[in-house]
């Protein structure tokens, strides 16, 4: 027995090939910060990134123009590559921007010599004219920007430029040289944005990663790899990409001086957050991402010290947190740190407004089939039971809440809608007054969702909800491009979907409901209601203030009294991070804080 | 033999022609709208329109299917709609980490399950064949899915003899990453081809020529070896032939759990972002590599058993 267990431990050493547990040699001494990504990194290049987990890689390696305070919240905007904040005109049309002088791009063999200046391959310095490129990035559809409807119908002139490109011959080039009338560069660093309209979120917009500056030669120079090759003035440089499996930066030498900073809200500040005010940054010698498809190996690769910091998976929640959400005492001991991080996220069932039956909004819907529409909804709204849902799925760590604006923007409502379930009595009786008691003579309801997950089993709970005030509804799995197609061809009826915040504005949310934004737009429901699309056109243009709360406030009502969406969550994120790690406050709203962390060596 | 070869090859053809044909139709067809995926949160048709003729995909089906047909013929497969990158260069990428995955694992299988089935068939109706196909059964039994897990926890987690995750592109770094995936996938396949090898050479050492060897008086190894092994070589050379084509395509679950970025991998994401150009890239060498080694198959059979002649 005892020759058999030597056997199979020496077989084991022999696999393991001396030591799977010492750190690589190119991590000893170092600090390396060791982080998780839920899904793969797609691509580098910030005018294609389309998910958090791009804007995560990219936002090492490139920024932006602002960014946000890392401990203040509310979110509170800072110039990040600007030298301050930007003049704005009166009118709130003209902005006037000034770059900070000496920010420097990434060493890069894509940098040609500058002769007498600068040798080849030395990254120069940053200018006026990098950001207007970056942005006119975006209206070259041979990049297939997934941003241009932050710009759409915003900037003097650029709306008339994207179209004339994208009705180029197929190999004619891109014309760099066109001045478009909103984009001016008025000095080496310093540049001027001309509005159409004011357009208050455009500094949130210039802190979101695809409109991250990139110098051009170099995207010119690795042409379709440039999305596998960064080259920004960001803390980190990519060393190396193993698609799908991780991704390595080292820190970059020629960041400039930049601090820890010295303020934070109270409660950031209790944390112990501001250890580390005014000290230079980064700390960090690198930051490793490694993508984890499942939730096992990601979970146990942060128990054995592998990952310094991760997401806790839903299904280990009740592991590692009591029922009051405090941290279970093995954990406290060993030094764990965590904090629930609340997403802006809008997770919903909505309903198809051009359904003859469930929306009564289709062309040459009669006023009684509209309010006969919106009786129905309101039914199922209050047939549905979201808190059942949230603690059969998500452990009760979701925040419900009525309407579109999730918790920590302006225009969010925890409770009280009339229409929030479960209220069985109440929905009946909409029921009978739409003229379908007890569900009679109700079409069967399809509820379309993605598959996977377990979408499968959240259609059966809505299914069997419903079903107690005469509803009968099917539930129908797709994968998501098909489900995107049956929107887009408005052949959805009910639908499972969820929008996360693009910046921390409620007009983010809202714009989800605004007619002229109906699908293929980002209004996937088709609602059209003149009423609601005239206030937002108000609300839009106002910079934030009580008035534009008001106005938030009653956009949210309109859209609880039509029960356009119902069964609004908000994800929380419970977050971890072992006892090496220092200054750790995620967010998912922007990307590049993790200059500010630091670890102990290894 | 070499007309054989190209005759089998040209009749490969309609085979893989096909296959890109139904690959085209499902995809184009009922795939849903590529154009929505790439662009972004909030387009509007002309957003779209403009997609899709910059990737043709506002052209005809028929010319569609043509423009595939010519990648096929030039292995110039076009660029991922997601990450824009060569899918030549993506393949090139992703192969590598499936075959460091599943060649070692086949291989290692393959002899132990041979060496296992040898031992069974020589005691068959014994006690030590019948407690090695009861082991190969309660292997077969046991979930694919419940071999990862568990391996991992165990032999990963709790043993720290393994590590638990990742890949690494360096040779003995990577070692240390494939080492319980390769375990586990031998693991699993050794309880089907133990048992598959054995009845094959059960059937074998029944047969006469091997009477005949032993009334010869030549010795249990000798009869094992020559006589009984290397007239069951045609079904083995089958069975390693059909696991060919899955040594490029990976291992969907090893790969989706360990983290190695392989094929199988790669896949599954191409049909979750509706990436069209690698999805028939990967359908289309999968089919090549059935037909490729069809005829392999074919022609290793006139080697091993001089009998069968190609004609």
């Amino acid at each position: 027995m005892r020759s058999w267990s030597l056997l199979v431990w020496v077989a084991l050493a022999l696999l393991c090939v001396n030591g799977c547990k010492s750190p690589p040699k190119w991590e000893q001494g170092k600090r390396y910060f060791h982080f998780s990504a839920r899904a793969k990194v797609g691509t580098f290049d910030p005018v294609r990134n389309s998910s958090t987990y791009d804007n995560l890689a990219q936002a090492q390696v490139y920024e932006t123009l602002f960014e946000y305070e890392y401990l203040v919240r509310p979110f509170e905007l800072k110039p990040l590559l600007l030298a301050k904040m930007p003049e704005v005109s009166e009118d709130s049309l003209h902005y006037k921007f000034e770059l900070k002088h000496g920010v420097l791009f990434q060493d890069d063999p894509c940098f040609p010599e500058d002769k007498g200046k600068r040798p080849a391959g030395v990254g120069r310095e940053v200018v006026a004219q990098d950001v207007i490129w970056s942005l006119m990035r975006m209206a070259d559809r041979a990049n297939s920007p997934t941003g241009w409807w932050l710009y759409r119908d915003r900037i003097k002139g650029f709306d008339a430029f994207k179209e004339r490109m994208d009705k180029r011959a197929s190999n004619a080039p891109f014309e760099w040289n066109t001045k478009i009338e909103g984009l001016k560069v008025s000095g080496r660093y310093s540049f001027e944005i001309q509005l159409t309209r004011p357009y208050p979120q455009l500094l949130n917009v210039l802190a979101m990663g695809t409109t991250a500056v990139v110098p051009r030669e170099c995207a010119e120079h690795y042409g379709d790899q440039f999305a596998a090759h960064p080259v920004g003035t960001g803390a980190f440089k990519l060393d190396e990409w193993v698609r799908g499996s991780f991704l390595k930066f080292s820190k970059n030498p020629k960041y400039r001086e930049e601090f820890y900073p010295t303020k934070a809200s109270p409660e950031l500040e209790q944390r112990g957050l501001l250890a580390a005010a005014g000290k230079r940054i980064p700390f960090l010698d690198g930051v490793v991402i490694h993508v984890f498809e499942q939730d096992q190996p990601m979970w146990l690769k942060f128990r054995v010290g592998d990952l310094d910091a991760t997401q806790t998976p839903a299904e280990y929640t009740e592991l590692v947190f009591n029922t009051d959400k405090s941290m279970r005492a093995t954990f406290v001991q060993e030094g764990v740190g965590y904090y629930h991080l609340p997403l802006l996220d809008f997770i919903y069932r909505g309903f198809n407004m051009e359904d003859p039956v469930f929306g009564g909004m289709q062309p040459g819907a009669t006023k009684a089939q509209t309010e006969r529409a919106r009786k129905v909804r309101q039914a199922i709204s209050l047939a549905l039971d979201t808190r059942e849902l949230n603690h059969a799925f998500y452990n009760d760590n979701n925040v419900l809440y009525d309407g579109p604006i999730p918790p920590g923007l302006a225009g969010h409502k925890r409770e009280g809608s009339p229409y929030r379930g479960p209220n069985l009595e109440r929905a009946k009786q909409l029921l009978i007054e739409a003229g379908y008691p007890e569900g009679k003579g109700l079409p069967v309801l399809t509820l379309d969702t993605n598959r996977g997950g377990n979408s499968d089993e959240q259609g059966e709970m809505v299914t069997r909800q419903l079903a107690k005030i005469g509803v009968k509804m099917e539930v129908r799995q797709s994968s998501f491009p098909e489900l995107q197609d049956k929107m887009r061809r408005k052949k959805s009826q009910f639908f499972g979907l969820a929008w996360g915040a693009d910046y921390p504005d409620a007009e983010n949310f809202l714009q989800l409901f605004y007619g002229p934004n109906k699908t293929p737009g980002s209004n996937k429901f088709n609602y059209d209601n003149p009423k609601y699309n005239e206030l937002f056109e108000k609300a839009r243009v106002l910079p934030p203030s009580p008035e534009r709360d008001a106005l938030y406030a009653e956009l949210r009502d309109i859209i609880i009294e039509d029960c356009v969406a119902i069964g609004s969550m908000a994800r929380t994120r419970d977050y971890v991070w072992n006892k090496r790690v220092h200054n750790f406050n995620p967010s998912e709203v922007w990307d590049n804080w993790f200059k500010y962390l630091d670890v102990d060596p290894l | 033999m070499w007309a054989f070869i190209l005759r089998r090859l040209l009749g490969g053809i309609p085979i893989i022609l096909g296959v890109t044909l139904i690959t085209f139709l499902l995809l184009n067809v009922v795939g849903g709208d590529p154009a929505l995926q790439m662009a972004g949160k909030n387009a509007t048709e002309e957003d779209l329109a403009a997609l899709r003729a910059e990737y043709g995909l506002d052209k005809p089906l028929v010319s569609q299917y043509v423009d595939y047909l010519k990648q096929t013929v030039t292995f110039d497969f076009g660029k991922s709609y997601k990450t824009k990158e060569p899918v030549v260069d993506i393949l090139k990428q992703r192969v590598g980490p499936s075959i460091s995955l599943t060649l070692p694992a086949l291989i290692a299988t393959t002899l132990l399950a041979i060496a296992i089935g040898l031992i069974a068939a020589a005691f068959r109706q014994r006690a030590l064949d019948r407690g090695l196909m009861a082991l190969a059964v309660t292997g077969m039994s046991i979930s694919f899915l419940v071999y990862i897990v568990v391996g991992q926890y165990l032999l990963a987690f709790q043993l720290r003899a393994f590590q638990i995750h990742g890949y690494a592109s360096g040779w003995g770094e990577r070692w240390q990453y494939l080492s319980l995936p390769i375990i586990v996938l031998i693991v699993v396949g050794l309880g089907y081809d133990t048992r598959f090898y054995r009845s094959v050479l059960v059937e074998e050492i029944g047969r006469d020529h091997v009477t005949t060897a032993v009334a010869k008086g030549a010795g249990p190894t000798r009869v094992l070896t020559r006589h009984v092994l290397r007239n069951a070589l045609i079904p083995i050379v089958t069975r390693v032939m059909i696991s060919l084509p899955f040594l490029v395509t990976g291992s969907l679950l090893l790969e989706s759990f360990f983290g190695i970025p392989g094929l199988g991998a790669q896949l599954l994401e191409a049909i979750e972002s509706a990436d069209f150009p690698v999805i028939r890239a990967l359908t289309l060498l999968i089919s090549v590599l059935f037909v490729l080694t069809t005829i392999l198959n074919d022609v290793l059979y006139a080697v091993v058993d001089p009998r069968v002649r190609l004609e």
